[in-house]
Formats: structure tokens, C-alpha cells, sequence
């Protein structure tokens, strides 16, 4: 029994690691979605001289998310400017959460003066072409020799949503750094929490 | 004069060093009144350093829910608003009201919904709890910290010398703990039952002041799966005076008391002798427990492992102050308490028999289980006539404790292992959980009075509650039945709904004025439901100001037949 154990987890740490080896890298389409800063659509092709983009997976109500509005604000100045802007995308179900309207999406991006576009993914497609499963969840995509966005960075924001003058680790920034000269992402990946994003049609189940 | 300095800086260093070590431990809020709003959400909460940990939380709370104090005999209504990402329930731990008011595994109260369950206050003074109670979700919501205490208070209970001033000299304490996953410090649920990390009503290395007087401690086993060997770190003798259900008509001395998982004490603690500035701690001496004894395992880490199994730990730190002089200091234990009359094994009429089965580790394992069966939310109910008397033994001829939980009633424990004798002092009183050890049978006696609503659709449980015990089906169900002739003819359950257009009322007028409005969904035109309405209150109308415009659907159920008529209108 013992040893069927060890083999068992043997085979699943092989099947694992060949998982995390040979992961698919992820290109992303065009992104075309209704902004709730400005009332207007709003495109990848919008940018034409972005290197890359800040996509951050966010809602309205979500505690951990709230935290970061000042942060992504303060990204998207200092990083629009050199080609990587932000773009926050809100994913959620709006039928299971009349929270997460786009009139209540307007409301808080004007109230925390968003300086960023607040995208409603209404059918939750962006977030599945993602595999985006909390808010707040970040990516940077970054356009490659071909000229199509990959996915280079996924995961949190930081490591300390409610200090951030306590912050060790700024994960989202130190990989558009990177990327900006020319390097490969240290840190290509980190654990995203908060709050779930539950797609439709799908089963709720907690953790 | 130098020597003195030294002395006094150096005291001051030690009292900051020792200080730094704890948190100051937060009462709930408290709410008063007939009509409590509870908004249920997502909170976050520094608990250890870096990441806030994600928590579950009432109202202002940052983890855990606000207080209720109810009046016996009070008509309460609850506005319950669900505002997490998912579906819960919201149950009332310990109160005697209808099933459908319950707030079990059947009232699921989907996101973004708000649920007005009401009842009169039955209970007789005593500390109970709500928290969630979503089939196979339990432990998870429980782990992040939803639930909150309701005490409720009575005549009888007010004409008694005792403490009742809320976070002077009378607390609410609810115990469980905790582990953090690295980084990211959310908590960790569902691999791990036991914590590493004690948190007392929240609060991580918690101390609190009280004062040199007797105190009150309404004492909550929040936990998951841990039990607690309650005692003060000096085995000073403390007093209970009160069980689940209510006061014990005497007070029990003891130097040790254990608590299970869902189970309440109230204890007296005389720290009138104590000098102010001095302190003591309240803690768990869980080690060298018997086998089964949950949190008892040598392990510190795996599944049913954890730092604080099997060890003597520090549950509440205690810094006694001075004696109040707002309130009048409560300086003895009365010796009398109440007068409560309670069921004898000769009482029964009916008995039934529960065992604990499954459970064991191995390949083919089913987990834990009554009778060989496992919950599901339509599984038969147990069949309980109204004002029944029943005797009822579980039995546990299986590898572990466990802590079992009857809904619905409070009941008496008349013996362990077939012997009156062997039922504790400290659990003679009323009650509604207990400890069911490995090897050993506990039977209590019921009175199923007042609510009969034959009603399957939302029946009360019993079972085991360990969150990943209840969640892995370890619960049984059961309906209560009056013998009332019924009206067997079919009646017609068509209505109509006026105005409509309707602003802030909206009013039912029923074709056959025999029928009883049982139920009333409203969900809106895309089918999201935004009010559960367990018999409504609808004759002067149904507020509906809280809606915004658009058309919505009125579903009512009627209580005869259980049938759902749908209607639709549209809110101004």
C-alpha cells in the first residue's frame, strides 16, 4: 500500500512538473470592451505604440481589491508614459451580483478618480481567455517579435494589499521593469487571492 | 534614588515587553431592538504581519458578526443581506422558531439576496449563536470567520445578582484558531481541520481588562474541529452558570470544564481577591487528553495536525483592573440561579436510536456518517410528532469524538453509557450539542413542541458539528407533524397583486381567502432572487422599497399544498 502511495505520487509530481514545463504560452486577441471611466469602447489597437499592457482583473465590492485603486493609478501614470498603460477589467457575473453593474462601475471610477479604463467583461470571455480567478488578479502581456501579446507576468499586485508601506515584494512593477529592459521576468508568476470570480453557468464552490 | 529609577524604568520595559505581546481583545458590537439588519461581506483583517488575511464578516466587524441581544417573548424580525460572492445560510444556533425561520442547509440565501426570517423569542435567558450553514460549505465559511453571538435576556435573569454589564463584567468569547498560508496569509480551510493560531473573538494573542470583581464569561466553541479543556492558569475554582439553553438552577464549581465544537458555557470568575494590575490567563489544557478527545493528536503538522494539538495553551490573557464604580460590582455567586424543571428518561414516549458510522481511514473510506447514511439534502426525514416527548441515544462505537447538535429544541442529558450518573455536572442544564466521545453513547430526552409544519422542504437537522464533518455528510434530518385535522380540499391558490405599478408596498389579494402564504420569492426578470420571504407578514403589504425599478417575479407558496404560483410586477 506504502509503496503504491510513493508510486501514485511519483506519477502525479511527473504529470505536474511536465504541466508546469511545457505550459502553453498564452496570446491574447484584441480586447474590446465598454469602459466605465469614459462611457466608451475601448481596444489593444486603441495603443498603438504600446510595448505591452497592465491588466488588472478587479471589481467593485471585493475588500482586496479596493485596496489597490491609488496603486493602479499611480502605475498608469508612470507607466502609460513609457508604453505599458493600465487597464483594469471588471469580470464578474453581473446577474449573480447586482453590485457589479456598469452603473455602479461608473460611479466608483469616478469617485476614486480612476485614471485608467474600467472594462466590463460582461461575458466573462476576457477573464476565461485569462484563466483569471480572483480579483485583484494582475497580468502584464507583452508584444513579442510577431507582433501578438503573451502573457509575462501573472498573479498579485504585491505582497501586502492593506500597507503599502510594508510592501517587500512589488511584483507587477518589478516585472514591467524588467521587460522594459529587455530582461525575462524574475518572477514570471505568483499566487493571486481575494475574492473568487465565479463564472456563469459553473457551480459556486468556495476555495 | 538612581537604584529606584533603574528599577522603575526597568519595570516599565518588562510591562512594554510583556504589553507588546498581546492584542486587546474587541467585544462585538452590540445590537438592541426587534429589528436587526445583518449585511454578510467579505472584510479583510490584519492578523499576522504582511498580507490581511481575507475574512468573513457581519455588519462592522472586520471578522465575525455584531451581538444580538433579544428579549424572550420579543417578535424579532431579521433582515439578512447576503452580500459575499456566493451562496449562504444563516443559521440561529440554539432558538426554538418554525423551520422555515431555521436558516439551514435548505434556506440557501444566493448572493446578493436579502432574507427576512422572523419569530417570537421563545428561549429563556441564555447565550446562543448564528452562523452559516450551507451544505458542504460550512467549514470553508465558517474558517473565515462568519457567525456572531444573539443573547437573550428574560425577567427571571434580570431579578438575579448577576454581571450583564456587555465588555465590563460580562464577555462574549468565542474560540477558535487558525492557520495562514504563506504570502498570501489567507486562512487555510478544508486540508487542515486544526488550526496553529489561536484567535479569541478575532484577536490573535489576545488579553483583555477586567475588573476586580466577579466576572461573566459567555464562553462560544467556535472551532472547526477543536475541543477545549477550559481553566485558569492558576486552577482557581470558577463557577458555571449556565449551559446552551440557559441558566443551571445552581452553580457548578469546577476547576476544569471541556467544550465542544457549537457548544456555549456562561461561567462566573471571582477576581475580587486579586490585586488590580496583576493578571492571569484562561487556557486550554488540551494535553494528554484521552484518544478522540479532537485536537488531542501528537501531530503538529498534516491534516489533523497542528502546533497547538495536544499541548497547554493560552486562550485569553487577563489584566484585572479596577473594581467598576459605574455599575454596581456583582462580589459573590448567587447559589440559586432558576428553576428549571427538566425531562426524565420516563418522560419519553419515543426513543430512537443514532449511531456513528464510517469514518475509518482507508482506500474504500466514507466519511463520517449516522446509520450508514449519508446526508443529502433530500434524503427522508425523521418523523417527529408535535409535543412529543422522545428519548434519543447516539452512539459512538467509532474512532473518534465527535459533537453532536440537535436543531429545533433544547434537550436534557439524562445518561452516558446507559448511567445517569455519568452525565457531568457541568452539562445538567439545558442544552442543545454535547461531547460524544470515542466508545461511549449519550442519550438526552426532547419535547418537540410548538412548530409543526410537516414542512420537507425546510426541515430541521441534527449532526455532527465539525465543519468538514457536517460538509461530508455526517447530518440527518427530521420534520415535526401536529395531528390537526387538515382542509384536504385542493385550495385554489391563484392571486393577484395591486398596484401595480407599485412604489414601496405591494399588496396580495388572494382568490380563496383560506389559503396560507407559506413562502414569497421575488427574483427579477432575469431570474436573480432578491428577497426570500418565509411567511410573510403580508397583510398590510410586502415592502418592497429596497427594489429598484423593473419587473420582477412574485412566487408564493402556499402552505396546504406547497405549490408555487408565479406572478409578475413591476416596481416604480
Amino acid at each position: 500500500m506504502k509503496k503504491l502511495i510513493f508510486f501514485l505520487s511519483f506519477v502525479a509530481l511527473i504529470l505536474f512538473s511536465s504541466y508546469t514545463v511545457y505550459e502553453k504560452e498564452i496570446t491574447i486577441s484584441n480586447i474590446k470592451l465598454k469602459s466605465a471611466t469614459t462611457n466608451s469602447l475601448v481596444s489593444l489597437s486603441d495603443y498603438k505604440n504600446a510595448k505591452g499592457f497592465v491588466i488588472v482583473f478587479s471589481c467593485n465590492k471585493c475588500p482586496m481589491a479596493k485596496f489597490y485603486s491609488q496603486r493602479l493609478n499611480q502605475m498608469n501614470a508612470k507607466y502609460k508614459k513609457l508604453g505599458v498603460p493600465v487597464l483594469a477589467i471588471n469580470s464578474m457575473d453581473t446577474l449573480a451580483y447586482a453590485e457589479e453593474s456598469f452603473k455602479l462601475m461608473q460611479k466608483k471610477a469616478k469617485k476614486e478618480q480612476f485614471s485608467f479604463p474600467y472594462l466590463q467583461d460582461k461575458k466573462q470571455k476576457i477573464a476565461k481567455e485569462f484563466n483569471a480567478t480572483h480579483t485583484p488578479q494582475a497580468f502584464v502581456i507583452w508584444k513579442n517579435k510577431l507582433g501578438n501579446f503573451t502573457i509575462r507576468y501573472q498573479g498579485a499586485i504585491d505582497d501586502n494589499a492593506g500597507e503599502p508601506e510594508k510592501i517587500k515584494h512589488h511584483f507587477l512593477t518589478d516585472a514591467i521593469d524588467e521587460l522594459l529592459e529587455g530582461k525575462n521576468v524574475t518572477i514570471p508568476k505568483s499566487e493571486s487571492f481575494g475574492c473568487r470570480i465565479f463564472f456563469r453557468g459553473q457551480p459556486q464552490k468556495m476555495n | 534614588m538612581k537604584k529606584d529609577l533603574q528599577l522603575i524604568t526597568l519595570v516599565f520595559l518588562i510591562s512594554i515587553g510583556v504589553q507588546a505581546q498581546y492584542n486587546t481583545m474587541p467585544m462585538p458590537e452590540a445590537l438592541y431592538g426587534t429589528t436587526f439588519n445583518l449585511n454578510i461581506h467579505e472584510s479583510t483583517k490584519q492578523l499576522v504581519t504582511g498580507n490581511q488575511t481575507i475574512t468573513g464578516a457581519i455588519n462592522n466587524e472586520s471578522i465575525w458578526g455584531p451581538t444580538l441581544f433579544i428579549n424572550k417573548g420579543d417578535l424579532v424580525h431579521m433582515n439578512v443581506t447576503n452580500n459575499l460572492n456566493e451562496s449562504t445560510t444563516v443559521h440561529w444556533h440554539g432558538m426554538h422558531l418554525p423551520s422555515v425561520m431555521d436558516g439551514g442547509p435548505h434556506q440557501v440565501i444566493p448572493a446578493g439576496t436579502l432574507w427576512q426570517p422572523y419569530w417570537t423569542v421563545m428561549n429563556q435567558a441564555t447565550t446562543l449563536w448564528y452562523h452559516p450553514h450551507l451544505h458542504e460549505t460550512t467549514q470553508a465559511q465558517m474558517t473565515k470567520g462568519l457567525g456572531g453571538f444573539i443573547i437573550v435576556k428574560d425577567p427571571q435573569e434580570a431579578a438575579l445578582a448577576l454581571p450583564r454589564t456587555y465588555g465590563v463584567d460580562d464577555i462574549v468569547l468565542a474560540l477558535t484558531s487558525r492557520s495562514y498560508t504563506p504570502t498570501t496569509n489567507t486562512f487555510v480551510s478544508s486540508t487542515r481541520v486544526y488550526g496553529d493560531y489561536m484567535l479569541s473573538n478575532g484577536t490573535p494573542n489576545a488579553q483583555i481588562s477586567l475588573p476586580k470583581q466577579c466576572v461573566r464569561m459567555r464562553i462560544l466553541n467556535a472551532e472547526i474541529e477543536r475541543a477545549y479543556n477550559l481553566g485558569f492558569s492558576d486552577n482557581r475554582t470558577f463557577y458555571i452558570i449556565g449551559n446552551d439553553g440557559g441558566l443551571l438552577n445552581a452553580p457548578v464549581a469546577v476547576t476544569r470544564v471541556k467544550l465542544l465544537v457549537g457548544e456555549r458555557i456562561e461561567i462566573m470568575v471571582n477576581l475580587g481577591g486579586d490585586t488590580v494590575g496583576s493578571s492571569l490567563d484562561l487556557k486550554a489544557y488540551n494535553s494528554g487528553q484521552t484518544l478522540g478527545f479532537p485536537g488531542g493528536e501528537p501531530n503538529t503538522s498534516g491534516d489533523f495536525g497542528s502546533l497547538l494539538n495536544n499541548i497547554d495553551f493560552n486562550v485569553l490573557h487577563i489584566n484585572v483592573a479596577a473594581t467598576t464604580t459605574a455599575t454596581t460590582p456583582i462580589t459573590s455567586v448567587p447559589t440559586a440561579l432558576a428553576t428549571n424543571t427538566y425531562w426524565t428518561a420516563t418522560d419519553a414516549t419515543v426513543t430512537r436510536s443514532i449511531a456513528v458510522t464510517n469514518g475509518n481511514p482507508g482506500p474504500a473510506s466514507v466519511p463520517f456518517n449516522f446509520d450508514n447514511v449519508t446526508y443529502s439534502l433530500n434524503m427522508t426525514p425523521k418523523v417527529v410528532n408535535l409535543n412529543d416527548v422522545e428519548k434519543w441515544t447516539v452512539t459512538n462505537n467509532n474512532v473518534f469524538g465527535h459533537s453532536f447538535h440537535l436543531h429545533d429544541v433544547e434537550f436534557k442529558i439524562v445518561a452516558r453509557n446507559g448511567s445517569a450518573s455519568a452525565v457531568g455536572t457541568h452539562e445538567s442544564g439545558w442544552k442543545d450539542t454535547f461531547y460524544l466521545p470515542r466508545n461511549e453513547s449519550v442519550t438526552f430526552v426532547a419535547k418537540f413542541d410548538d412548530f409543526a409544519d410537516s414542512d420537507v422542504n425546510h426541515p430541521y437537522m441534527y449532526h455532527c458539528h465539525f465543519g468538514g464533518h457536517e460538509d461530508g455528510g455526517m447530518m440527518g434530518q427530521f420534520i415535526v407533524t401536529g395531528t390537526m385535522a387538515t382542509n384536504q380540499n385542493p385550495t385554489n391558490t391563484n392571486f393577484s397583486l395591486y398596484p401595480n405599478p407599485a412604489n414601496d408596498r405591494l399588496f396580495v389579494n388572494l382568490k380563496d381567502t383560506a389559503t396560507e402564504i407559506y413562502y414569497v420569492t421575488i427574483s427579477t426578470i432575469t431570474g436573480r432572487v432578491v428577497m426570500m420571504l418565509p411567511q410573510p407578514e403580508w397583510q398590510n403589504g410586502i415592502d418592497i422599497s429596497s427594489l429598484e425599478a423593473g419587473v420582477y417575479t412574485f412566487q408564493m407558496m402556499d402552505k396546504q399544498s406547497k405549490s408555487v404560483t408565479t406572478k409578475k410586477f413591476i416596481k416604480k
